[in-house]
């Protein structure tokens, strides 16, 4: 453990902020822009990877475990929400035929 | 604790009754099951118990929403005893699923610790993706629950880098311990800090469904279920708000001023956007939608108004406004079932002809929604505006009491459908439960506005 935090240490933190915006920030546009909702699913994923490398490199720069814990939690429940989010998208395509987020459109106003 | 475990027990205990043929004793099962949770709770009424290193406490504040949110929910479940009847195949996981939903809403009100409120949002937000999913063949109700589960992990990911932030900047996730660190500060926080609160907010606001975070709700709440809306507008507003405030409460307060003008900016906001909105809905689900919307713009003025009794007035008027939007979405489930499925406004038309009691007491609700005086709903709002303008929020309270009025406006179009006779109306049938539940709801809501509590949480 104190091996694993020195070596995490050499590396500036700034550089893990910049690096786990950037991936959080490329998941939300992704989010936003893609039209297939199996991508939309990944890029999810991505913004929630990318907190977990966050929360990684905190912990191991205040030499303090909770934020190692917190990414257990956040590995479980991602996993329990994107089985949620898939067999919602398969009922989906089970009625529909497609996977397009456009065809998302009988609800509005 | 001891409650919070019962209901997890009840929850799997329903999930293996499905395999039981008889889906009549379900709803038994679930509400004396809900009964014995309502009775735990009582016992720890005082106790203040903490678990799990401190990261629940089971205060005042918690068992007082628990039991609200217990009582609501109950009555969601003897709605459903009808609601349910057509429906073949698996009720049981209807019933499991709110109950799991549920002790999500448990952890929303006893959370001290940021991982605790990020599981009580998720334990309460995966069970509704599903619920809202309901109709499996519906069109409407895939699409409703796929937006909600999209914009809801959406969501979660925000707050969770708001958390991850804030963790990097206090090393922390408890709650005092945070305060303690913004303290230190005097108002000019770290950016990091700063950043990772707000971004915090914006997912709690999400799922409370606040403006600019709104445009999720009537989308959702039109096309899931109805007892799925129903469940979604009391059960799940009241643990949102009950989290928000916790979160304010123990973790942010005094709010560093960029936090609180932002707040002050949805507060505005989501009174303006619900009440206008709601304006030109002409179908009635979305309709409570958006008028659900603009409850939480007064939830959340008697939030920001920070004072000893903020917590009180908002279980009042979280209690008060879901007691009347249950037996209220009952009216709206028999109209809808005369009317061959329609959800517009105007199947309301001719209830007074055909069946003046419900007429009465739909109208009663329907006052108490709006805030006419001798209903508990006016109390509610009441309650708000003194704590508001007490603390010197004039100009917001202002804008407020204009929305309120601009409220009575929707709420009084649906009156007028209701008492304009129709030609041929369409017969409905009302089950004995639902007759009680309308006349008990309908009467609480009058007494509750003549006795007013305050409960000192």
């Amino acid at each position: 453990m104190k091996n694993f935090s020195s070596a995490i240490q050499v590396i500036p933190l700034e550089h893990y902020i910049i690096l786990c915006t950037t991936l959080f920030c490329i998941g939300l546009v992704g989010v936003l822009y893609r039209r297939n909702t199996i991508i939309i699913l990944m890029c999810i994923e991505l913004m929630f990877n990318s907190v977990n490398l966050l929360l990684t490199a905190f912990s191991a720069y205040h030499s303090d475990p909770a934020g190692q814990v917190f990414v257990f939690f956040i590995m479980i429940v991602a996993a329990a929400e994107v089985a949620v989010g898939l067999s919602i998208l398969v009922m989906m395509k089970r009625n529909v035929d497609s996977v397009d987020i456009n065809l998302l459109n009988r609800l509005k106003w | 604790m001891s409650a919070l475990i019962f209901t997890i027990v009840l929850g799997i205990i329903l999930l293996y009754l499905g395999f039981v043929k008889n889906k009549a004793i379900l709803a038994p099962v679930a509400i004396a099951g809900l009964m014995i949770t309502l009775f735990l709770l009582f016992k720890d009424w005082g106790l203040g118990s903490k678990y799990f290193h401190d990261m629940i406490v089971f205060d005042n504040f918690s068992i007082a929403f628990n039991i609200s949110m217990v009582i609501i929910t109950i009555l969601i479940f003897f709605f459903g005893i009808d609601y349910y009847e057509a429906l073949e195949f698996h009720v049981a996981e209807h019933y499991a699923l709110m109950i799991f939903a549920l002790t999500g809403a448990f952890l929303m009100t006893s959370f001290s610790n940021l991982i605790m409120l990020f599981l009580g949002i998720e334990i309460l937000s995966i069970p509704l993706y599903v619920l809202a999913g309901g109709k499996k063949y519906s069109y409407r109700s895939n699409e409703a629950s796929f937006k909600y589960f999209m914009l809801g992990s959406f969501a979660t990911t925000i707050f969770l880098f708001g958390v991850a932030l804030v963790y990097g900047a206090s090393a922390t996730f408890y709650l005092p311990e945070i305060k303690i660190f913004i303290s230190q500060f005097n108002g000019h926080l770290p950016p990091m800090m700063l950043v990772g609160l707000l971004f915090i907010l914006i997912g709690v606001a999400f799922k409370v469904a606040v403006a600019p975070f709104h445009f999720w709700s009537p989308d959702v709440y039109e096309g899931a279920p109805t007892l799925v809306t129903a469940f979604m507008s009391t059960v799940v507003k009241t643990a949102g708000f009950a989290a928000f405030f916790r979160l304010l409460n123990m973790g942010l307060l005094p709010l560093p001023v960029p936090l609180e003008k932002a707040l002050w900016v949805m507060t505005g906001l989501t009174l303006l956007i619900g009440n206008l909105a709601a304006l030109k809905q002409t179908n009635f689900k979305r309709l409570l939608a958006y008028s659900s919307i603009a409850h939480s713009g007064f939830i959340m003025l008697a939030m920001l108004s920070q004072h000893n009794t903020s917590a009180s007035v908002i279980l009042y008027y979280t209690f008060v406004y879901s007691l009347a939007t249950v037996p209220i979405f009952i009216i709206f489930i028999l109209m809808k079932r005369a009317a061959d499925g329609s959800e517009e406004l105007s199947i309301f038309r001719g209830l007074y002809k055909q069946k003046p009691w419900i007429a009465v007491f739909l109208t009663i609700l329907l006052m108490s929604m709006a805030g006419i005086p001798p209903t508990s709903g006016f109390m509610a709002k009441y309650q708000v505006f003194v704590l508001s303008i007490s603390q010197g929020y004039l100009g917001i309270s202002i804008v407020a009491i204009l929305m309120a009025v601009i409220g009575i406006y929707y709420y009084f179009f649906v009156m007028r459908e209701v008492f304009t006779e129709r030609e041929q109306s369409y017969p409905i049938q009302v089950s004995k439960i639902n007759a009680a539940l309308i006349v008990v709801c309908g009467v609480a809501v009058v007494m509750l506005g003549i006795f007013v509590w305050n409960l000192p949480i």
